[in-house]
C-alpha cells in the first residue's frame, strides 16, 4: 500500500517541530484561559457607591416612576439627586436639590410607558455646604465598553474566548501552518530530493495531495487538541456552565476550513515559486492581509463590508461559542475555495519541469 | 583534409545489438525557452546492454535522461520505454525503472535506512534483502543520518536505491561521481552483474575510461545533438589509427593524399596521420621511402573523444 507513505515520511521528518508547536499552543491557550478570572475582575467596573443606592422601577397605570433609596449618610443635611445618560454626570439631564434627610428615598416620575436607560447619583449635602457622593446606580444592566463598541461582552467567558480567536489565534496558527505548507514542497526542491522521489512510481497528484493532507490533518489535530484543552481549562476556572463543551470544540474546529485555504494558498505559492523564501513571503502576505482587512472591517464603521472579502469572516466562532446556529454555507464556501486552490496547484505541478 | 563521415547524419542510424528495444527515443526535443536542451534525438537502448551516454558538461545528457523519465516535459518527439509512453505511462515505467540522479539530496535529519525504506516502499517492494546486501557490499552504514554522510557515502545511498528494487531498467546519471577508485570498481562490478542478469543499463558519464570499461555501446552528444551511437570497438575501428612515421628524408605530403588518410601533418621528417581505411595502400607508399621509425596506435576512447571534440566539433 503506497498511499500515505509520503505523509508518513513528512511526519518522520517534521515530528519534532510539530510536537513543539503543539506544546507552545497548549501553553498559550491554557495560560490564556487561566487569565480569565483576573480579566473578568478587571472589566467589572462597578459604579462608585452602588452598594449604597438601590433603584426600583414602579409601573403605574398611567405613568412610570423610579424609586431611589439609599443608605443614610452621616452628617448629611439634605441630598441632591442627579439623573444622567452616562456615569460621569458632567452634564446631568435633571437635578433635584434639597431632598430631605428623613426617609432616604425619592420617587422620580417619567412620562410614557418606558424609562430610558439612566444613571442616578445621590449626593449628600453637609451642613457646611460640602457635597459628597453617596452612590450611583442605573435602571438597566450595564454593558462594558467592549459591549458598547462591538456588541460582545468580553467579560463573559464566551466573549473572552472570542478574543482568543479574533486576535492572535489566526496569526499564530496561520503563519506556522503557512510556513509548513510551503516547506513541505519547497524543501524537496531545495534539498534536491524532488527528482529522486518523483522518479519512483508515485504520481505528482498523489505526491501533492499527500503533502496537503499531512498539513491539513496536522492542523485538524492541533484544533482538536485546542478544543479539548479549552473544555478542560474552562472547567478549571469554573465556567463550564456558561458555555457548552460542544460550543468550545466546534468554535475551534470551525477554523479548520479557514486554515485549509491558507494551506492551499501556501502550497500553490510553493509549487509555483519553488523557493521557500519567496513562497513563505507570499503566504505570510496573504495571511497578514486577510487578518489586517478583517481587523479594519471590525474596527471601522462603514468598512465592515471589507470583511466579506476575507476568509476569516467565514469562520463563525461567535455563533459556535454562543450556542447559535452556524452557517453551513460559510463552511462549504471555504472548502470549495480550498479545493479550487489545490486543483490549481495540481494543474501547475503536473505540467511543471522538475528543476535540478 | 576532411575526416571520415562517421558523424554525418547517415551514420546516426541505430546499431542494433539485440532484438528487444527497451528505450526507443524518436525526434526528442527539449527547449527551455529559447535554449535548446536536446534537439531531435533518436536513440534506442536494447535489452541487456549497457549504453554509455557521453558528452561534456551541458551537452544535454541529464536533460535527455530526465525527459525520458517524465521529470521534464518534452517539447516534441516520442519516448517509449518498455513500449509505454514516457509521459502518459510514466508511473508504469517508473515501476520498472531504477534511477540515480546526477545530483540529488535526501532528508538530512533522517537515517539512511528510513529513507531507503521509504523509496523502496514507493516502488511497491517490501523485501529489503537486496537493499541490505547492496549497502553491505558498498560498505554503507544505513543507521547513520543522511546529513552526516560524506559525498561518497551519499553517492552510495544513490546507488543502493537505484538497484534495490531489482528493476528491469536502470538509468544513471554519472554513477561513480564522488566515489573513490575502489568503490568505482565495485560499482562497475555491480553494473556487469546486473547486465549479466539481463538488466538494461543506460548511464551518462564524462569519465571515458568508465564507459570504455563497462559499456557495450556509446552514444555521444554535443551541443544538444546526438553525434554518434556505436559499439565501442566499432567506433574505435571507424575512428581509425594514428600512424606516426619518421622518414630519413623529408617527403612530399601529397604522396599521402588518398582515400582513408586524414589529418596529415608533416613536421620536418616526421609525418603524423589518421588512417581510417586503405592501410595496405598506405604501407605500400611508406615502403617506397626510407623509414627510421614508425608506430601505429589504436585510439583509446578518451583520445577518440578528445580528438572528436577538439577537431570534429564543427563538422556537422
Amino acid at each position: 500500500m503506497k498511499i500515505g507513505k509520503t505523509m508518513l515520511m513528512e511526519l518522520k521528518d517534521r515530528w519534532k517541530g510539530f510536537v513543539l508547536f503543539i506544546l507552545v499552543v497548549v501553553l498559550l491557550v491554557g495560560g490564556f484561559v487561566q487569565a480569565y478570572p483576573s480579566f473578568r475582575e478587571a472589566f467589572d467596573e462597578g459604579l462608585e457607591g452602588s452598594e449604597n443606592v438601590e433603584v426600583e422601577v414602579l409601573k403605574g397605570e398611567e405613568n412610570i416612576s423610579v424609586m431611589l433609596s439609599w443608605k443614610e449618610f452621616e452628617d448629611a443635611e439634605n441630598y441632591s439627586i442627579l439623573v444622567g445618560e452616562s456615569p460621569n454626570m458632567m452634564v446631568p439631564l435633571d437635578i433635584v436639590e434639597g431632598v430631605e434627610n428623613t426617609y432616604h428615598e425619592y420617587v422620580l416620575g417619567f412620562d410614557g410607558d418606558d424609562i430610558p436607560e439612566r444613571y442616578f447619583a445621590v449626593v449628600a449635602v453637609r451642613s457646611d455646604g460640602e457635597r459628597e457622593l453617596v452612590g450611583m446606580e442605573t435602571n438597566f444592566e450595564r454593558r462594558t465598553a467592549f459591549q458598547e463598541i462591538w456588541g460582545i461582552d468580553y467579560g463573559d467567558i464566551q466573549g473572552f474566548l472570542s478574543l482568543l480567536w479574533s486576535t492572535w489565534w489566526v496569526l499564530l496558527i496561520g503563519l506556522y501552518i503557512g510556513y509548513i505548507s510551503v516547506n513541505v514542497i519547497t524543501k524537496d526542491y531545495e534539498e534536491d530530493r524532488m527528482d529522486l522521489i518523483l522518479s519512483k512510481p508515485i504520481s505528482r497528484k498523489q505526491y501533492l495531495l499527500e503533502k496537503f493532507m499531512v498539513v491539513s490533518l496536522y492542523t485538524l489535530s492541533v484544533l482538536v487538541i485546542i478544543g479539548l484543552l479549552l473544555i478542560v481549562s474552562v472547567a478549571s476556572v469554573g465556567e463550564l456552565d456558561s458555555v457548552s463543551s460542544y460550543g468550545l470544540m466546534s468554535s475551534s474546529l470551525l477554523s479548520w476550513p479557514v486554515f485549509l485555504v491558507m494551506i492551499s494558498v501556501s502550497m500553490l505559492a510553493g509549487v509555483y515559486l519553488e523557493s521557500s523564501r519567496k513562497a513563505v513571503g507570499v503566504s505570510f502576505i496573504f495571511i497578514l492581509t486577510q487578518y489586517g482587512i478583517n481587523m479594519v472591517g471590525d474596527l471601522t464603521e462603514g468598512l465592515e463590508y471589507l470583511k466579506t472579502y476575507t476568509i476569516i469572516n467565514y469562520w463563525d466562532y461567535e455563533s459556535a461559542l454562543f450556542g447559535e446556529a452556524v452557517s453551513a454555507f460559510d463552511v462549504v464556501f471555504l472548502f470549495v475555495i480550498s479545493a479550487l486552490l489545490v486543483g490549481s496547484a495540481l494543474m501547475i505541478f503536473e505540467r511543471k519541469d522538475i528543476p535540478v | 583534409m576532411k575526416r571520415s563521415n562517421i558523424f554525418t547524419s547517415k551514420s546516426l542510424r541505430v546499431i542494433k545489438m539485440k532484438d528487444e528495444v527497451v528505450m526507443e527515443i524518436r525526434g526528442l526535443t527539449k527547449k527551455y525557452g529559447d535554449i535548446v536542451g536536446i534537439k531531435d534525438l533518436d536513440l534506442d537502448v536494447y535489452k541487456g546492454e549497457i549504453l554509455g551516454f557521453l558528452g561534456p558538461n551541458g551537452a544535454g545528457k541529464t536533460t535527455t535522461i530526465r525527459t525520458c523519465l517524465g521529470l521534464l516535459q518534452k517539447t516534441s518527439g516520442d519516448v517509449k520505454i518498455f513500449g509505454l509512453d514516457s509521459h502518459k505511462d510514466s508511473i508504469e515505467i517508473r515501476q520498472r525503472t531504477g534511477y540515480l540522479p546526477g545530483d540529488f539530496g535526501m532528508y538530512p535529519d533522517l537515517k539512511v535506512k528510513t529513507i531507503l525504506r521509504y523509496l523502496l516502499s514507493q516502488s511497491g517492494v517490501s523485501d529489503e534483502s537486496k537493499m541490505k546486501e547492496l549497502a553491505e557490499r558498498l560498505e554503507l552504514d544505513i543507521n547513520r543520518k543522511y546529513g552526516n554522510l560524506s559525498k561518497g557515502n551519499k553517492q552510495k545511498v544513490g546507488l543502493v536505491q537505484a538497484f534495490m528494487a531489482d528493476q528491469d531498467l536502470i538509468i544513471m546519471d554519472e554513477p561513480t561521481s564522488g566515489l573513490d577508485p575502489l568503490m568505482q570498481q565495485k560499482c562497475y562490478e555491480l553494473l556487469r552483474e546486473e547486465k549479466a542478469k539481463g538488466k538494461t543499463i543506460f548511464m551518462s558519464s564524462h569519465i571515458l575510461a568508465e564507459v570504455e570499461e563497462v559499456c557495450d555501446r556509446v552514444a555521444i552528444i554535443r551541443n544538444a545533438e546526438l553525434q554518434v551511437v556505436e559499439n565501442i570497438d566499432s567506433l574505435k575501428e571507424k575512428m581509425g589509427k594514428k600512424l606516426v612515421i619518421e622518414f630519413e628524408n623529408s617527403v612530399d605530403p601529397t604522396l599521402f593524399s588518398m582515400k582513408g588518410v586524414e589529418d596529415f601533418e608533416m613536421d620536418g621528417r616526421k609525418a603524423t596521420m589518421i588512417v581510417t581505411s586503405n592501410l595496405d595502400e598506405v604501407i605500400k607508399k611508406i615502403s617506397k621511402q626510407n623509414v627510421v621509425n614508425m608506430s601505429l596506435e589504436t585510439f583509446s576512447l578518451e583520445q577518440l573523444f578528445l580528438t572528436y571534440y577538439s577537431r570534429g566539433g564543427n563538422e556537422r
